[in-house]
């Protein structure tokens, strides 16, 4: 049975032409839906992977994980949000399962909310020497995302990229909401710092503009 | 902390209007920069003002990442679809 959806939450996902009769033929079983559905969300997918994880391995490897996983529940979805969105709460789990087994705290409260001092955003923020110099473009924005210490990166991009409330993220991260909202606005301040000075910024891995 | 709406705005310190930020962002519904509250403030503190304006590109800016500009190579769906050809589908 399908659920009537809610409109608020295809804002940020708008339903892709094709979308909605691929899963529901991926359902009944048929691969090419089911192909069909892997070609259209790929490349969010294994992008939201390589921002949480830094790593193209590491991204592939989860990106299969993730489709592999969304094979295996596709049956449990019910229309409730937007598909885009069931898939990257899916996946965004996924990865954090996998770094929680790895064993890297990177998710961990106190790691989250208490980055060492030297990646902590300094305190002087309101002063001019930290002021953006002009607008900022997609690949710098995008190097400087990387070089966020692992907490603040990933509550900003589950965030202010992925488009997630802080309830969700709460919920994802295993911490408060109003721990979420600080380590956002520790996050943009820390990116605005990098931003000044953006020729310091190190290429990202697995990026396009590294390969040109 | 003070409710903003029961405090002073114009005479806040930066410190303290740097403690209301996160939640002015979350529950502003609009630009902190063009918030008429914050008129004289913003005109006291150049620089509050100008962190804020930066802190909205940042924010802004970010929704243009959510377009993706990278792909996973071939090996990912060959992968996927070898190890979906032994998968019985499990129905919730």
């Amino acid at each position: 049975m399908q659920t009537k959806p809610n409109p608020g939450f295809f804002k940020r996902n708008p339903p892709i032409a094709g979308e909605a009769e691929a899963i529901e033929a991926a359902k009944n079983g048929d691969p090419e839906a089911f192909s069909r559905l892997y070609a259209l969300h790929k490349r969010r997918v294994y992008t939201l992977c390589l921002r949480m994880l830094g790593n193209v391995s590491e991204a592939e490897d989860m990106t299969q994980e993730a489709f592999l996983h969304l094979y295996r529940k596709l049956g449990s979805f019910r229309g409730e949000s937007a598909f885009s969105t069931w898939l990257h709460r899916l996946t965004v789990n996924l990865v954090l399962m996998h770094l929680r087994k790895k064993g890297l705290q990177l998710v961990s409260l106190e790691e989250t909310i208490n980055p060492s001092e030297e990646d902590a955003p300094k305190r002087d923020f309101g002063s001019r020497d930290n002021m953006l110099t002009g607008s900022v473009d997609r690949v710098t924005l995008e190097r400087a995302v990387a070089s966020l210490p692992p907490g603040y990166r990933m509550v900003f991009v589950l965030h202010d990229v992925e488009g997630f409330e802080h309830n969700e993220i709460a919920s994802m991260l295993e911490c408060s909401t109003g721990n979420s909202k600080s380590q956002l606005h520790k996050a943009r301040l820390k990116l605005r710092e990098l931003l000044r000075q953006p020729q310091d910024l190190p290429p990202v891995a697995g990026l396009t503009e590294v390969s040109r | 902390m003070k409710d903003l709406a029961t405090r002073n705005l114009d005479n806040m310190t930066p410190s303290e209007f740097e403690a209301y930020l996160p939640e002015l962002f979350e529950n502003g519904g609009g630009k902190i920069s063009e918030d008429p509250r914050f008129v004289n403030f913003f005109h006291s503190n150049p620089n509050c003002a100008a962190l804020v304006r930066d802190l909205e590109t940042i924010a802004e800016q970010a929704r243009s990442l959510f377009e993706p500009t990278e792909e996973p190579s071939d090996n990912v769906w060959s992968n996927i679809a070898n190890k979906l050809k032994d998968e019985p589908r499990v129905e919730e």
